[in-house]
């Protein structure tokens, strides 16, 4: 009797233990979604990567406990899943990012943009510009990021928001958490 | 009955309180103690965060609208607040300069769900003149669909949307965006709007009130009409004012944005102008209007170029001129171009865009009936100026303006103007 509850008490915990996004559905759904198709894959799994304070607070910007994910596929690193918001003009949207397990981005993708003004960024025409780059790289807003006419801000952001995560990603690689 | 359970009630705890202070020791009432703390204090608690919402239960947490906003909510609790400004000197040759506080915007918007927002637009022209510009209630059925309603820039052409002035160059709008485009057009209707991603669209589809094209004197007796020549719809534009409407009119846009740096856009607008009841039935009370608009904009690196074309084909002309004794021309065409160059090295925060701009508009494209096209409506202006962008939504501006005419021997009139444009 007692057996079956320590059973059925540590399946609840393990299960949490493995479901521990506090990512709304409809983002996994789109992150899931996004995965599958960049590496062709199915059968996969996100793992939280914590990040000790230590390091945190050497970063660039602060990565929450809900933001960075390894995929892993048959205990396989096949890449990695940065999911954050940045301003647009009145509000904020929500973007991925996915890396190559070398650190190269794979894909960037609008997840939920909130406002009329500038939800051009989500045009994957644009948006892979962001291909290819990796953690030395320094993007500069129309210089190597081409502008979009009537979404200044919300591109200008996204550039940012991109720059931030790759000077993050060099900190994160030498201090070996990536 | 209720009292009496109230001071039953008030007994006991009173004696729970006694009996536990009385045997502090006594781990089991201890425990009861504490729980009894913890359900106080979140009681209180619980009424604390009421009063920050309902002022009147402690003064203490009185906040108003305004305090809401500046205390940092915005953006965090669905509130959003923003706007631009325009302000302007104008000296005409031989006149005298005109200083003015041409507009002041004040943008608020509330979320109320992560579909469900609300956005207005209270605008002070020339400081004393107050309109809303905008007034909408916006439904996001999913990613790509949004149902809108309420007062609306209708899309055509570039500046009718973006108006803001840190997003164009030039003082004062380009002016076909004022005699062919009667900018900042808005009426009051209902549509949807939305992007496809994946193939770099985005969308627009409305039903909106139109033009009012002819309304009475103050007497209730003469016929008055609202559209002519010189500045062809303009006069038409209720915003949303007490508006009338008996006919319906369609508006559209489609942008496409796939070629990073271009972004494209065709827009149409279609439909019959308004009249009063009494006159409806009478020819010439109102004109139909079929627009079209093509626009391109262009950025790559330092250089940026855009330009507009913009055709209104105008039926039932030459009935409304007779009735109302207007010159309102059967065809209003225009176009513009215009390219700048950022003078300033790209790695500085701070941008110096020197730019021309050659307009070609006319608001007598053609006439119908006996009405002569008259030449002076058929104009042609060059802007060459300097926008100093000192920060990303300020701006300081200056240029000067060649404007003529198809008038011949007519002379060309010059124009030196100034502006401060923010945008947050």
């Amino acid at each position: 009797m007692i057996l079956k509850r320590f059973l059925s008490l540590s399946i609840i915990g393990l299960s949490f233990l493995l479901v521990s996004f506090t990512l709304p559905n409809k983002l996994l759904k789109k992150v899931n979604k996004e995965v599958t198709t960049v590496f062709e894959i199915t059968n996969f799994q996100l793992k939280l990567i914590s990040i000790e304070d230590s390091i945190n607070n050497q970063l660039v910007k602060k990565i929450g406990n809900d933001h960075l994910y390894k995929i892993e596929s048959d205990s396989e690193i096949i890449g990695f899943a940065y999911i954050d918001k940045a301003p647009s003009h009145t509000a904020e949207f929500d973007y991925l990012i996915l890396l190559d397990p070398n650190l190269i981005v794979a894909k960037t993708k609008i997840l939920i943009y909130r406002e009329d003004y500038g939800g051009e960024i989500g045009s994957k025409r644009w948006l892979k510009q962001f291909i290819g780059k990796k953690p030395s790289d320094k993007l500069r807003y129309e210089e190597d990021i081409i502008a979009i006419s009537g979404a200044t801000i919300s591109a200008n952001s996204m550039t940012n928001a991109m720059n931030q995560f790759l000077q993050n990603l060099e900190i994160l690689q030498t201090n070996n958490v990536l | 009955m209720d009292l009496k359970l109230c001071r039953i009630f008030a007994r006991k705890l009173t004696k729970l309180f006694i009996i536990n202070l009385n045997n502090m020791r006594n781990l089991n009432n201890m425990r009861v103690f504490l729980s009894l703390m913890i359900a106080v204090a979140f009681t209180i608690n619980i009424s604390a965060q009421n009063s920050r919402r309902d002022s009147i239960n402690n003064p203490n947490y009185q906040v108003n609208t305004a305090q809401r906003l500046l205390n940092g909510n915005i953006n965090t609790k669905g509130v959003t607040v923003g706007g631009y400004a325009e302000l302007t000197y104008n000296r005409k040759e031989a006149k005298n300069a005109e200083l003015d506080v041409q507009r002041l915007v004040l943008l608020f918007g509330y979320k109320f769900d992560d579909r469900t927002q609300f956005i207005t637009e209270i605008e002070f022209e020339h400081v004393n003149e107050v309109y809303v510009e905008q007034a909408f209630l916006q439904y996001s059925v999913s990613d790509n669909v949004n149902l809108r309603a309420g007062l609306m820039l209708v899309p055509m052409g570039i500046i009718n949307e973006y108006h803001e002035p840190t997003t164009f160059n030039g003082v004062e709008r380009p002016s076909i965006d004022g005699a062919i485009i009667p900018t900042t057009w808005r009426e009051i209707g209902v549509g949807v709007s939305g992007r496809y991603n994946e193939a770099s669209l985005r969308y627009q589809a409305y039903i909106f009130n139109g033009f009012e094209s002819t309304t009475f004197d103050a007497d209730g007796t003469t016929i008055v009409g609202n559209l002519g020549g010189s500045k062809g719809l303009r006069g038409g534009r209720q915003k949303g004012a007490k508006s009338t409407m008996n006919n319906i009119n369609f508006s559209g846009k489609v942008d496409y944005y796939g070629i990073p740096g271009l972004r494209l856009g065709l827009s149409g607008y279609f439909g019959r102008t308004q009249s009063p009841v009494e006159l409806e039935a009478t020819a010439g009370a109102d004109v139909g209007l079929a627009m079209l608009g093509f626009d391109a904009r262009y950025a790559y690196k330092r250089f940026t170029a855009r330009g507009q074309f913009i055709n209104g084909n105008i039926s039932d002309s030459e009935a409304y001129n007779n009735l109302t004794g207007k010159d309102l021309g059967s065809q209003i065409q225009g176009y513009y171009l215009e390219a700048a160059y950022n003078l300033l090295p790209q790695n500085k925060r701070q941008q110096l865009f020197g730019f021309v701009r050659f307009e070609d508009f006319d608001t007598h494209a053609a006439t119908e009936g006996s009405l002569l096209r008259k030449e002076s409506y058929d104009r042609q202006e060059w802007t060459l100026g300097l926008s100093y962008k000192i920060a990303r939504g300020a701006v300081v501006k200056a240029d000067y303006q060649f404007k003529d005419n198809a008038v011949v021997g007519s002379e060309t009139v010059g124009q030196l103007n100034f502006g401060v444009g923010v945008w947050f």
